[in-house]
């Protein structure tokens, strides 16, 4: 993983993956009274996985361009 | 009227919360429970949605809480009515007394670590060759015994990779020595984000701690941090239901 990479990622995503991951992975719970659930998941763990997988396919497919311009590319996309 | 809730605290000054906006930009009131309140606004539904929106102002309400006191957060979705969420805090007073106790005057911090997974695979294969110099656990019949030595390298294989995770985590501890007061640990060796730890540290140990993972990412530099923080302590929340 070049740490290019990851600190695009650390620039993007870890914030918001971090909030989701403290905000809908934990915390007290009234029994019965939760609306969504989020048991066995641990967001943090699926969420950077998969973003990780999804920055290196990236980097593999766009090869020397870097993920920098693959990156804002993706958010023109949006 | 449904009670949309943020979290609980220890008791605080009425109009204490009234400039904070919550779900859907609703206003946040408290509802006092002798020396608890919790921190709630009115909503008019059963479920609130997973929405950026919505989680952003669910943390945007306890972070502000932050400021003033040491909030026991809730799970995002928490939708009561006011008779439950009385009883609730009436039934599980002594507990919340003693977790805000535990978390009094701390903020958590979350160290997140990436290893090179290929690279501890590549080593754990190549430990396994230094002990069969000879390859003869590559034996290419499909006798049970080759079956049997292939479950066996699998086994050993994951357990190698258990190990170094687990150390990781152990390693990282030392590290931190006293500016944690406590730590809810994570890990997961089969996966490149390895280790997952929230760290419970003393507002006047923050600088320590920065100073101990400062080192520690300097001394590892094969390693990967994502580290973030103050959060609320939403890691120590641990009240049996």
């Amino acid at each position: 993983m070049a740490d290019e990479a990851l600190e695009l990622l650390e620039e993007n995503e870890l914030s918001l993956l971090e909030t989701l991951d403290h905000v809908l992975n934990r915390g007290l719970v009234i029994a019965g009274e939760i609306t969504i659930s989020v048991a066995d998941v641990d967001l943090i763990f699926l969420g950077l996985n998969v973003l990780l997988s999804s920055v290196e396919s990236a980097q593999e497919a766009f090869g020397k361009r870097g993920a920098r311009s693959v990156i804002d590319d993706l958010n023109r996309d949006k | 009227m449904k009670l949309y809730a943020y979290c609980v605290t220890e008791e605080l000054p009425a109009g204490s919360v009234d400039s904070m906006p919550g779900i859907d930009g609703a206003q946040s009131f408290l509802i006092q429970s002798g020396n608890l309140a919790a921190v709630v606004s009115a909503v008019d539904v059963e479920r609130i949605d997973v929405t950026r929106e919505h989680v952003l102002g669910h943390e945007r309400v306890v972070r502000g809480l932050l400021s003033m006191t040491t909030p026991l957060p809730f799970r995002f979705g928490t939708v009561v009515d006011e008779p439950e969420l009385r009883s609730y805090l009436e039934s599980h007073h002594s507990s919340i007394l003693s977790q805000l106790e535990r978390v009094r005057g701390c903020v958590e911090m979350s160290v997140k670590v990436i290893w090179d997974l290929e690279r501890i695979k590549r080593e754990a294969s190549e430990m396994e060759e230094a002990e069969d110099p000879h390859g003869q656990h590559q034996a290419t019949n499909q006798s049970g015994t080759a079956f049997l030595a292939a479950k066996k390298r699998e086994i050993e294989g994951a357990s190698l990779l258990k190990e170094r995770g687990e150390a990781v985590a152990t390693w990282l501890m030392e590290c931190l020595g006293d500016s944690v007061r406590d730590a809810v640990m994570n890990v997961q060796p089969s996966q490149p984000l390895v280790l997952a730890a929230a760290h419970l540290v003393e507002r006047g140990q923050l600088e320590e701690y920065r100073a101990a993972l400062g080192s520690a990412r300097e001394a590892r530099n094969e390693l990967h941090f994502l580290t973030s923080g103050p959060w609320p302590p939403y890691s120590f929340t641990n009240i049996n239901s």
